[in-house]
């Protein structure tokens, strides 16, 4: 082995294990502090940080003392929801998009333009019409926000997958009898069916874990969870234990759907976008 | 089945023509081929004929009723693709049996019936081993075939075939070629054929049409477009060597017409081959030149004089094939080939006699350039 090739080595690892450190860095303080009693999150002790008698007390605590219960079920509800109408608006769109370049590109940019600027700046104007139209603290108020912003993004990302099934298929399909309808059922659904699994977990994600107009547009009733965790963090004292295990709770799904679907999601993401 | 007519049909992409005023027919039950080089608009006419592709002008008509603005669905073709366009989600059975099951044709076959036809047109093309496979675990040539199969699997009015065979060995090429004649004959269905390979078009063909961009160049039975082609591209296309095209110069002398070639070659012509080659001759600068065509098997070459109006030429290559060989002669500005059944007897640089079939030679305008090599 030469001097260059045990350089490389290193240099690859150091960075590698910096990459993993900073990544899992806060997962790992998460999970070790959800299962912690107060003494051992508090601790200076380094031996304690993680050789400690795990417990289940936090999240006793978060379920029994706060409504964390509702707010994970307002976020279940809200991101599903959102998720499931954002698939029924963009797929269709984006097909169309895809295949009669519908509104000459104009439709297409305009709704990809919502992406363009920070949420933050819609959100006064938005924020006065949902009082307004009293949506402020709904389930429907945040699903038709979620939906707003995600439309663009689904669209975007699907039209990419539609343009990757060749048009000539769907010609064999006209001339082998099959009316359009049918043939975005039997032909096209089937094969743009990963793209449609990778947006559907990209916006069930973005909407769970959405913070900011969960924040601003719910007060109790349609809490989310995210504003909740974040309530642990008072003026007077921050509740590391019930926030950490309400964290620990929280990622679980993002976690769970990046373990098992990171082949999908690369593969499909390189699919859609970068040969589109 | 079917006959189709094509008016005066033109089709643009953008401002560039791909058809120009395009008019032909063909009959109910015809094998009519379309041949041609590549980007000649092959597959263009049979996307438009299928409905795929929008017409710019003209009318397309399936037995004298206009088809223009009829869906794809509702022309009633099947049509196998260059390209395959396999359904990739599909096994082989699946892509076979889709057409059978669409809706529009109403046919309702039960699971039997439906498994009866795709074996059926499976087996006779050979691929009734393949059926559980997904098409992207198939050969280019296997894919080929199911595409066929899956246009071939259901009774039309039209079968529309691009390229169908073009992508299979040489071997398979053949056998395919005999089933499809077999069973153009025991369907009598009409049959429309792309190819740019010259000899599926003659073995294949009641009638055959050359396209050059978009506009015909003849077309004829394979006989007409073999024996007389009407221009020097059609001669070229269609041959193995391509005819021999050779541009000279007439010149007259005493009562004679020349056909001559630089200062080596010249060729006595008859007073019917003069009058054919004034016809189409050019005068440019005081010079009359006219474009000569002749197949390789209508020259013919020996050691000795053959007629009064035979001549001598250097051999310049002899390549010798499976059943024949190709005698080579360089000229001033080409090549000219013959092919005669066994060339053992002939050196390269030896001084031979050289004799053109009258009756097979022709007299081109100048539609295109012939390059040495």
């Amino acid at each position: 082995m030469s001097k260059k090739f045990i350089l490389k080595r290193t240099i690859f690892w150091i960075l590698t294990i910096i990459i993993i450190l900073v990544v899992i860095g806060p997962l790992i303080w998460i999970y070790l502090t959800a299962f912690k009693s107060p003494n051992d999150i508090f601790t200076s002790e380094l031996s304690r940080q993680f050789i400690f008698t795990p417990t289940l007390d936090n999240f006793k605590r978060l379920f029994t003392q706060f409504a964390f219960f509702g707010s994970l079920l307002n976020t279940i509800i809200i991101s599903v929801a959102s998720t499931i109408i954002v698939m029924i608006i963009a797929v269709p769109a984006a097909y169309s998009f895809s295949r009669w370049n519908t509104g000459g590109g104009h439709i297409l940019f305009v709704t990809i333009s919502t992406r363009m600027f920070p949420a933050v700046v819609a959100a006064l104007p938005f924020f006065i019409l949902f009082r307004n139209l009293g949506l402020l603290d709904t389930h429907i108020g945040l699903i038709l926000l979620y939906m707003y912003f995600n439309v663009s993004f689904a669209t975007f990302l699907l039209y990419g997958f539609f343009r990757d099934v060749p048009i000539e298929l769907e010609q064999a399909a006209l001339i082998d009898g099959y009316g359009r309808f049918n043939i975005f059922r039997k032909v096209v659904l089937p094969l743009v069916l990963p793209g449609i699994v990778t947006t559907s977990v990209f916006c069930l994600i973005w909407s769970w874990n959405e913070f900011l107009y969960a924040f601003l547009f719910t007060r109790s009733s349609a809490k989310t969870m995210t504003v909740l965790i974040s309530s642990f963090w008072g003026s007077i004292e921050i509740q590391y234990g019930p926030m950490a295990a309400g964290a620990a709770i929280g990622v679980l799904p993002t976690l769970i759907a990046a373990w098992f679907m990171q082949r999908y999601i690369v593969r499909g993401l390189t699919f859609g976008a970068v040969k589109g | 089945m079917a006959g189709i007519k094509l008016e005066n049909v033109s089709k643009y992409y953008g401002r560039k023509m791909a058809i120009d005023n395009l008019s032909f027919s063909c009959k109910e039950g015809e094998f009519f081929s379309i041949l041609g080089p590549t980007g000649a608009g092959k597959t263009t006419i049979l996307k438009m004929i299928a409905g795929i592709e929008s017409i710019t002008s003209g009318s397309i008509y399936f037995n004298d009723i206009k088809v223009n603005e009829l869906q794809p669905h509702a022309r009633n073709v099947s049509m196998a693709f260059e390209t395959y366009n396999l359904y990739s989600h599909f096994n082989v059975y699946d892509n076979i049996a889709f057409p059978l099951r669409a809706p529009k044709w109403k046919l309702k076959l039960t699971k039997a019936e439906e498994k009866e036809k795709v074996t059926e047109i499976a087996k006779f093309l050979g691929i009734d081993v393949l059926l559980d496979r997904k098409p992207q675990h198939l050969s280019g040539g296997q894919k080929q075939r199911v595409a066929l199969a899956r246009a071939l699997v259901r009774k039309p009015e039209i079968y529309l075939l691009d390229e169908p065979i073009a992508h299979l060995d040489a071997k398979l090429k053949f056998s395919t070629q005999t089933l499809l004649r077999e069973f153009a004959i025991e369907y009598g269905s009409t049959i429309l054929y792309v190819t740019h390979d010259y000899k599926e078009a003659l073995a294949l063909s009641d009638r055959m049409m050359i396209l050059r961009h978009g506009k015909i160049e003849q077309i004829g039975t394979p006989e007409e477009i073999y024996y007389s082609p009407e221009t020097d591209f059609a001669g070229r296309l269609v041959g193995e060597p391509p005819m021999n095209i050779i541009d000279g110069e007439l010149i007259k002398d005493n009562k004679n017409t020349i056909f001559k070639v630089g200062d080596s070659f010249s060729y006595r012509l008859n007073k019917e081959l003069a009058s054919k080659a004034e016809k189409v001759s050019e005068k440019k600068g005081g010079k009359n030149s006219a474009r000569m065509g002749i197949r390789c098997e209508d020259i013919k070459i020996s050691k000795e004089k053959i007629s009064e109006n035979s001549f001598k030429l250097p051999i310049y290559a002899v390549v010798h094939e499976a059943e024949s060989s190709i005698i080579s002669f360089e000229l001033k500005n080409t090549f000219m080939h013959s092919r005669i059944s066994s060339g053992n007897k002939f050196k390269i640089s030896e001084n031979i006699w050289v004799d053109f079939d009258p009756e097979r030679i022709f007299f081109y305008e100048k539609t295109m350039e012939i390059s040495k090599f």
